[in-house]
């Protein structure tokens, strides 16, 4: 609600800390709602944070080793965090429970580096091993699976004597595009392979020219554009194509991508360490893995990717960073676990504390109105406001700009089977479920 | 002649009435809408237990328990449905001027001359937390939304935002050279409402602590309560000229005025009803409660009983429910039903 009462116009990219958390984390993520933010730490534990008091509102002890990714629920009920430790584990905050317990905790045979919820789905969890192997696991009843998602050895009908080397490269990054219906993997080879979620198949490969070891993918909300991180130190934008639906034969696409942007540091050759789009994909930051100084390059992408502005966050080098789902607002982590939350400051307007008062910009000529001082007759002022009072207000309809808008998917069709797959069988993640405020103890008293 | 169109919200009569003769103001010149079946609130329990005038009584959000607040340092909560004591709080050692609800249920926040806020866990029902800070009388608070946060004002003419689970003030805002008679959050919780009895009504950005906005009246009237509306798109603000306006704080426009009952002295509390048929119900000097139609600003009904001024009113979040209570003449609380009414 208060958008329409701060000016429009100087809600731009974050320019200065805020805040900072020091929760001893490897990273910090916030929440589909904007409302919180989760830290995953070195020791195994993570923490949820609360933004409107700043304050860790639960710990979540579920691991014996580091927290290597979590990931939130649509609607923010459940979270998930992987571990070294070869476990995934997800928290309901809906439960009562203090401290909180697990829900689920699905072992696997290796140590974990990254896993995601479906975007729709909480019940579908992807995993991505420090092996370079990624499963695709199924918790609903009708469907329960566990499937190794793998590029086919398909070597016998390729042309030529090169292709019978070809090895299995690692998968190094593993994404749910924001729709759910395909799953992004990056492989150490350069390569970025698009499966079906539903079937599991591959539906494309792409292979990314020069761009080495692929270390990370982002996509905007729309799911639109994509933006992938490589060991060999540029972001590349893409726009993402529309698939076709998996053929039955289990043919696929195979394309290069052209990058639409690419985004170095041309003079130190900095390598980046994440990157994320701002919330309407107009900005792009990236963190770069620069070893004695924090800084977040930011890229005006409605403006042809122009670089907008470096952000200083101090002496302590830049570990991750997430932006915030509504606001413009960035979470980055430093190497100390601090978290510092960044901001776009609205200057004071001063003029706001008094009333009627309206603050210009420049000197303007005044000009009266012909009737504005003139003596009105009470009777008729009276019957004048009357008048204008007759109007119907409406106080109950929020305004729709206020609301959450569902996004509108890239390569989404009305009736579409696979989003229609991923409904199936919901997890309990509704609208109006709600963390309970839990009263610190008193230690002063 | 303007005859209603047949898009009319459901509680309207059905179309097929004919409009009756005009029984309005002779100022209204324009036909009013098509009659409706009024609002026929009766009292049905009249509860007795504070000893000293109550100053607030707020429903809990789900509508099944009435808290009162009294000068007599105690709050007691009462059965929505039968009328009956279900427990009192005590501990305060002055009175409380203004109590509110947790938007889960799970507690109670009250404001007293004390100084302090207290905090009642409701599932147990004890003290669970002092807020400690404002240096005068605590007049008023409000939960945010999420229950997180709490805003309050007091005659130190700050207004406070509390981290109520640690019992901290966040924000301490300069906000009125008064005393802060009311303060709210908005639905969604990214303003406060504040108002005080230099007249101002102030709107601030509750994230960042900025004035965003000041509504003033011409003659600078006492303000003695204000909220938003369920929308937040307006506020409704009681003012001691015996006035309640509701302000489109976008415009800086008084959009309705609701007068006949009496304000000059108190502080009393003005609120929306929560069903399809809007009215605004309110307190008076003049012992009896006031029922105003919300779009044609006409009073509709008016509930007397009372026997001394009536300070607080609330109304039920979901059911056609008025409660009210009056001061040290009287010390009853009411409850009024509407059994005719249907949605």
């Amino acid at each position: 609600m208060n958008e329409s009462l701060i000016s429009p116009f100087n809600i731009t990219h974050p320019t200065t800390v805020q805040t900072s958390l020091f929760a001893l984390a490897s990273f910090a993520r916030f929440d589909p709602t904007g409302r919180y933010v989760a830290t995953g730490r070195v020791d195994g534990t993570a923490t949820i944070w609360d933004l409107d008091t700043r304050a860790a509102i639960r710990i979540l002890d579920g691991h014996v080793k580091g927290v290597s990714s979590l990931d939130w629920s649509r609607r923010s009920r459940y979270l998930l965090t992987a571990s070294k430790d070869w476990n995934v584990v997800v928290w309901d905050l809906a439960s009562p429970c203090i401290p909180a317990q697990r829900c689920m905790t699905l072992r696997f045979d290796a140590p974990v580096i990254s896993a995601s919820f479906h975007p729709r789905n909480s019940r579908i969890i992807l995993a991505l091993m420090t092996t370079g192997e990624a499963y695709l696991v199924d918790q609903r009843k009708a469907h329960r699976c566990r499937v190794e998602l793998c590029e086919m050895q398909d070597d016998s009908d390729e042309e030529g004597a090169g292709t019978s080397t070809r090895v299995r490269s690692a998968i190094t990054v593993a994404r749910f595009d924001p729709s759910g219906k395909h799953i992004f993997l990056g492989t150490s080879r350069g390569h970025i392979l698009v499966f079906n979620a539903r079937t599991k198949t591959v539906v494309a490969r792409h292979r990314i020219t020069g761009a080495g070891a692929i270390k990370g993918l982002e996509f905007t909300k729309t799911g639109r554009q994509l933006v992938s991180n490589s060991t060999d130190r540029t972001l590349r934008q893409f726009t993402v194509p529309t698939y076709q639906p998996p053929s039955v034969d289990g043919a696929y696409v195979e394309m290069e991508l052209e990058p639409t942007h690419r985004f170095n540091d041309p003079i130190n050759k900095t390598a980046w360490h994440a990157m994320c789009y701002s919330p309407d994909g107009e900005w792009l930051a990236g963190g770069a893995a620069d070893a004695a100084n924090h800084k977040i390059y930011i890229w005006d992408m409605s403006n042809d990717g122009q670089f907008a502005s470096a952000l200083d966050g101090g002496r302590e080098p830049l570990l991750h960073l997430h932006w915030h789902p509504s606001k413009s607002s960035i979470a980055s982590t430093t190497n100390q676990g601090n978290i510092l939350i960044w901001h776009c400051p609205h200057p004071e307007r001063w003029g706001a504390f008094a009333g009627g008062f309206e603050e210009l910009d420049e000197n303007v000529e005044y000009e009266e109105r012909e009737d504005e001082f003139d003596i009105e007759d009470e009777a008729d002022m009276i019957r004048r406001k009357m008048k204008e009072e007759e109007e119907e207000v409406d106080i109950d309809t929020v305004p729709e700009a206020a609301k959450p808008r569902e996004v509108q998917h890239h390569g989404v069709t009305a009736g579409d089977e696979d989003i229609a797959w991923a409904d199936e069988d919901p997890d309990e993640d509704l609208q109006n479920w709600r963390m309970r405020v839990i009263m610190e103890e008193d230690w002063d008293m | 002649m303007d005859v209603d169109t047949p898009a009319q919200p459901a509680h309207e009569s059905p179309p097929a009435q004919e409009p009756s003769a005009p029984e309005i103001p002779p100022q209204i010149k324009s036909e009013p809408p098509q009659p409706k079946p009024g609002p026929n609130y009766k009292m049905k329990y009249s509860m007795s237990g504070h000893t000293m005038s109550i100053s607030s009584l707020k429903f809990s959000p789900n509508g099944s328990i009435l808290a009162s607040s009294g000068a007599d340092k105690i709050i007691k909560l009462w059965n929505t449905h039968t009328g009956e004591v279900m427990r009192t709080l005590v501990g305060h050692t002055e009175g409380i001027s203004d109590i509110a609800w947790s938007n889960d249920g799970d507690y109670l926040a009250s404001a007293s001359d004390d100084k302090t806020i207290r905090i009642w866990d409701m599932t147990v029902g004890t003290e669970i937390k002092t807020l400690l800070g404002h240096t005068n009388f605590v007049f008023c608070l409000n939960y945010h939304p999420n229950s997180n946060l709490l805003v309050s004002g007091g005659f130190d003419e700050t207004v406070r935002v509390w981290d109520v689970a640690r019992a901290k003030a966040l924000k301490v805002l300069p906000a009125h050279s008064d005393p802060v008679t009311s303060v709210a959050f908005s639905h969604d919780g990214t303003l406060i409402v504040s108002c005080a009895m230099d007249g101002l009504i102030r709107i601030w950005d509750a994230d960042s602590g900025q004035c965003l906005k000041t509504l003033v009246d011409d003659d600078n009237p006492i303000c003695s309560h204000v909220k938003f509306s369920p929308n937040s798109k307006f506020v409704l603000a009681s003012t001691q000229d015996s006035t309640i306006r509701l302000w489109n704080y976008h415009t800086s426009r008084c959009v309705k005025t609701y007068t006949g009952h009496t304000n000059r002295t108190y502080c009393i509390f003005a609120c929306f009803t929560n069903t399809a048929a809007k009215y605004v119900v309110s307190g008076s000097e003049d012992t009896k409660i006031y029922i105003w139609d919300l779009q044609t600003r006409q009073n509709l009904q008016t509930l007397e009983g009372h026997r001394d001024v009536v300070l607080a009113v609330a109304t039920h979040p979901t059911k056609p429910i008025i409660a009210s209570a009056s001061m040290e003449k009287d010390l009853t609380i009411r409850l009024w039903y509407d059994d005719d009414y249907t949605p």
